[in-house]
């Protein structure tokens, strides 16, 4: 596997010293600007908001006083817990799931395993849009609505995340199934201790993606959640928008509180996230 | 990509096995069923259906579709998904190539730059549209920089209402998707680069080849498959656009930021029209079909795979 | 060997199932409303509303003196943000489930939900009962009838009025707004009062009025939405009359007197653009009257301005208390909404609260309401709810539609300068009656 920190390949040339402070500029620049938003957001949430509008930074409008009044409007705790619970649940038990299927429809031979298959694949195109209302009233009919069941379950089948796993199983040569069920393994401790064991970066790269995406989800715990106590942090956030629309401290504080936990994971977990999309060969090679 | 196929002869008709894999495929095969098929069914059924609060009202025919046909408002939301697409995905793979060149050089602080470019993208979507809110509102940030910026160049300037003019308010959208995605992009793209072999550039180099046509030639076609990979991701993800008008501009005004996931999301949620909701819902994904096929089909032509 | 892969496949059984009672256990209780009655003798009742924290509070107080009237009722509170109720009550509704279902809601508009058939109709009770119907403001139970019967009670009734800065009309030297001022009046003093800068931008607003305002001005010229606010079949907004309330509105933003509503949306509102003498005047329901209040302001009110020729006009509509059709408890419901909506009740306590303009002419005229606080001018309330009538929405289920997609964002264009009224007017028009005719109008 490449590594895309210490590139090996590439230009051939070093630069000369005036490109590379010229390069160096551009990408400070570029910094800037992805920066100054966080920039924003933390300088704001430290100051009152007649500060604010007047412009006025001088050192003692400073303080902690806007966290601590969100905290005490908004339960972001429990945002938190419930946006902890849903991506764990989903990510692991998502890739549990697909991982099952994909491993039989990759290895294991069933009558109409390649026509299912195929009725998988023709699903992957399918926009969010088409199943959210029906999935609502599926939500509603099970008596799941405001609970963490209808924030979990949905999610926990993924047609992508079979498709992806079940080419990747595919390229683990058979001959260690052969080689095992010779000495007596089942099926299941075929998956278990052979190819679970084998397939490690794909499953890190997949968890990577399938937490992000259960972490930011917005629109589907934005409508099947009610209550405050059951919404997860993208909608307690949104929820608290609405009610503060121009409480520039608190809004900006809020969405601190919301961000901070997630970047310093990021920060210190970098090389997974960003080494994990290359790892996934989503390049097409 | 090549696959190896499973080899026959160790597949053998194993009548013992077949059970055993349809227990395998069960859990996920129900949530398949219920959560998928059975909901791109309903969609379909209530489609064609009058659908209120309280259910099924009666069979309504083409009626929902007639009537999306008819409502300006469904297509102001479609051109201003158009526009999102034809700006967001060209913008966003541009801007992404470029940071990738730029730190595809050997040069110090990679890391760093690589680090704060892929911020936004871990970034909950709702706290980049508050603060972008904040940074564009009429007297806002930007444009008490812009306007410094004009007067010290001595042009006259009227600063834009980025969230309250119909002029604006699509730019301030598709300004915060470029912060908020162009570090996907840009390493997805560093990490095609990367594998492009140094033989080629050397190769390259020894014809006579500079740098823009190194880049022209050599590293534009071997990265083409990445390319439009990110080129049919983005776009998908474009029709798809919710949140970012949803908490910024509230589709406005005068419906100038609406986008078809949100007014599908309003149909349903506003209006109780679950059945027009629905109608949209395939009408999107007709779109999405048509031109994922059309990119597949036009791949051909420009995208270079090595294996050719 | 045989008994390996039996356990394995048992294995996976688990694995589904776990993955299926991991969320079980995560779960709490089941968190809808009024999922666990209260076991014993009292009736529970689940009643909705929406509000700011302040809000909860004085519903809070209401339910607490029902119940200490009524013991044998029991009140259960469901609330929510005001974004983000009516997506949630519809998803309540929409369960069909009696015990979720909220029994008393507060709601807007009646007539949608009445014609999806989830609230009950209330003539029967109100026959019974001798509920007295006629203590209303005028026109304002149309807004809670669907085909001719009483689907709500509205709780309050919107009556827009000017607020006034009486410290900013005195630095100017202008004399404080006369009962009957009309529009050129109101030209000169908002001339007077708007300031700007070098550039000729407007530094401080004389009006600060929100977009949704603009059926006051229609009306009050002779102007209209419908020809017929229940079974409409034609839009009336391009008809001069309505052209020149629309147009009266625009020009007091073009030439830089009134706050554009989307600037006034970035501003914060009218409450603290008005509270930071940015503007000298707002023009709105007395729902801001408790804020001012506590902010110790020097303001007044007075009604609002109307043209020569033109009729005093206000908007008869207000949000009002429904009964859930699929309620068990209806008879108890009716107890708690009668209550509700009757002196001495719940109208007393929410019009002590300064929170609302009662619904009901008697609590207006009480005590109540009659309180030594400001604003001074009450009789300037008074007279602008006396001239309630129909008019500023249509009373047919596809309004919200209507106005959410058509009407509010072409008006939207009008306020944010793009476009000129007669013009964009002409086009919502056309939109309009396309939409009216597409779902069958008039019926």
């Amino acid at each position: 596997m490449r590594s895309i920190i210490a590139p090996r390949t590439g230009p051939p040339t070093r630069l000369s010293l005036p490109a590379q402070v010229g390069l160096h500029v551009i990408l400070l620049l570029f910094s800037g600007v992805m920066l100054a938003p966080f920039l924003v957001m933390v300088v704001v949430s430290l100051i009152p908001n007649s500060a604010f509008l007047a412009r006025d930074f001088s050192p003692e409008n400073f303080s902690l006083q806007n966290y601590v009044r969100t905290f005490q409007v908004v339960p972001f705790g429990r945002y938190y817990f419930n946006s902890i619970v849903v991506s764990v649940s989903v990510t692991v038990l998502q890739i549990l799931i697909s991982s099952l299927a994909a491993f039989a429809f990759a290895r294991l031979r069933f009558r109409g395993r390649d026509a299912l298959f195929l009725f998988y694949l023709a699903t992957l195109m399918i926009p969010f849009p088409v199943t959210l209302i029906p999935n609502f009233l599926i939500i509603k009919t099970l008596g799941w609505y405001d609970t963490y069941w209808a924030l979990i379950v949905p999610g926990l089948f993924s047609v992508f995340s079979t498709f992806l796993l079940r080419q990747y199983y595919r390229s683990i040569p058979l001959d260690f199934d052969e080689a095992a069920r010779m000495d007596g393994a089942s099926s299941l401790r075929i998956w278990w201790q052979i190819i679970i064991p084998l397939s490690g970066p794909v499953l890190a790269t997949l968890a990577i993606f399938v937490f992000q995406g259960a972490w930011n989800d917005f629109l589907w715990p934005l409508v099947v959640t009610t209550s405050e106590h059951m919404r997860t942090i993208p909608v307690g956030l949104a929820a608290f928008v609405g009610q503060y629309s121009t409480a520039w401290d608190l809004l900006m504080a809020g969405s601190v509180i919301a961000l901070l936990p997630v970047l310093v994971i990021y920060i210190l977990g970098q090389k997974w996230f960003v080494e994990g999309i290359a790892l996934s060969g989503m390049g097409g090679r | 990509m090549t696959l190896r196929t499973p080899s026959r002869s160790l597949f053998r008709w194993r009548p013992d096995q077949q059970w055993e894999g349809y227990l395998f495929i069960l859990p996920s095969f129900l949530g398949f069923l219920i959560f998928i098929v059975l909901a791109v069914l309903m969609s379909l059924g209530i489609s064609f259906s009058s659908w209120g609060l309280t259910g099924f009202r009666g069979v309504a025919g083409p009626a929902n579709y007639q009537q999306l046909w008819r409502d300006p408002v469904f297509w102001q939301a479609f051109g201003n998904t158009a526009f999102y697409i034809v700006t967001i995905v060209p913008m966003q793979l541009a801007l992404g190539l470029a940071m990738a060149v730029g730190l595809n050089q050997a040069i110090r602080g990679v890391t760093i730059y690589r680090l704060i470019y892929f911020m936004p993208v871990v970034t909950t979507i709702v706290a980049g549209a508050i603060v972008f809110r904040l940074l564009l509102s009429t007297n806002g940030p930007v444009n008490q920089g812009l306007a410094t910026l004009f007067s010290a160049l001595d042009i006259p300037f009227t600063p834009p209402n980025w969230l309250g003019s119909s002029q604006f308010s699509k730019w301030s959208v598709v300004i915060l998707t470029l912060w908020k995605n162009t570090g996907f992009t840009m390493v997805v793209y560093l990490a095609a680069l990367q594998g492009v072999p140094k033989e080629l550039y050397d190769a390259a180099h020894t014809d006579g080849a500079n740098a823009w046509q190194r880049f022209r030639h050599v590293t534009l076609p071997l990265i083409s498959p990445t390319t439009f990979f990110l080129f049919v991701f983005q776009m998908i993800g474009a029709f798809q656009l919710f949140t970012e008008p949803f908490v910024m501009t509230q589709g406005g005004p005068a419906n100038s930021s609406l986008s078809v996931v949100q007014y599908i999301y309003l149909a349903a949620f506003r209006d109780i029209r679950m059945d027009k909701a629905a109608a949209m819902a395939w009408v999107l994904f007709v779109f999405i079909f048509a031109f994922t096929l059309l990119q597949n089909t036009m791949q051909k032509r420009w995208v270079y795979y090595e294996s050719e | 060997m045989q008994l390996k892969r039996k356990m394995g496949i048992g294995l996976i059984l688990l694995v589904f199932v776990v993955s299926l009672s991991a969320c079980a256990g995560v779960a709490p209780q089941a968190a809808a409303p009024g999922a666990a009655p209260v076991a014993g003798e009292a009736v529970t009742i689940t009643w909705a509303f929406w509000g700011s924290p302040e809000e909860r509070a004085s519903h809070e107080r209401v339910a607490a003196a029902f119940m200490e009237e009524h013991p044998e009722i029991k009140i259960d509170i469901w609330h929510q943000p005001w974004n983000d109720y009516f997506t949630k009550i519809q998803a309540l509704w929409a369960s069909g489930d009696p015990k979720v279902i909220p029994d008393v809601a507060f709601l807007w508009p009646t007539p949608q939900y009445a014609a999806q058939g989830v609230l009950e109709n209330l003539d029967p009770y109100i026959e019974a009962s001798g509920y007295d119907l006629n203590d209303y403001w005028p026109g304002l139970l149309e807004s809670a009838k669907y085909q001719g019967s009483v689907y709500g009670l509205p709780r309050d009734i919107e009556v827009n009025i000017i607020y006034y800065n009486k410290d900013m009309f005195d630095a100017a030297g202008i004399p404080y707004p006369s009962e009957d001022w009309t529009w050129d009046d109101f030209l000169a003093v908002a001339e007077k009062l708007t300031q700007k800068d070098a550039n000729g931008m407007t530094t401080v607003y004389a009006l600060a009025a929100e977009g949704g305002k603009w059926p006051k001005w229609v009306n009050q010229n002779g102007g209209a939405i419908f020809d017929d606010y229940v079974n409409p079949s034609k839009c009336l907004l391009a008809e001069p009359a309505s052209v020149g309330g629309i147009q009266f509105f625009a020009d007091l933003m073009n030439n830089g007197y009134a706050m554009r509503p989307a600037d006034l949306n970035q501003a914060g509102g009218d409450a603290a653009v008005f509270m930071s003498g940015q503007a000298a005047m707002i023009l709105q329901n007395t729902s801001r009257v408790s804020a001012f209040n506590a902010a110790g302001m020097n303001y007044d009110v007075a009604p609002a301005p109307i043209p020569t020729g033109g009729k005093r006009w206000n908007g008869a509509g207000g949000a009002a208390w429904v009964m859930s059709s699929a309620s068990d408890n209806k008879d108890a419901a009716w107890t708690f909404i009668q209550w509700l909506q009757s002196d001495g009740g719940g109208q007393t306590i929410y019009t002590q609260a300064g929170e609302i303009f009662p619904a009901l002419q008697s609590v207006a005229n009480s005590p109540a309401f009659m309180t030594d606080q400001p604003p001074a001018n009450k009789q300037a309330i008074i007279i602008e709810a006396s001239a309630s009538d129909v008019g500023g929405f249509g009373y047919f289920p596809e309004w919200g539609e209507l106005s959410g997609s058509i009407i509010s964002p072409g008006l939207e264009r009008i306020w944010a300068g793009e476009a000129d009224p007669a013009g964009a007017l002409a086009d919502i028009c056309a939109q309009v009656d396309q939409f009216l005719a597409e779902r069958g109008y008039p019926k």
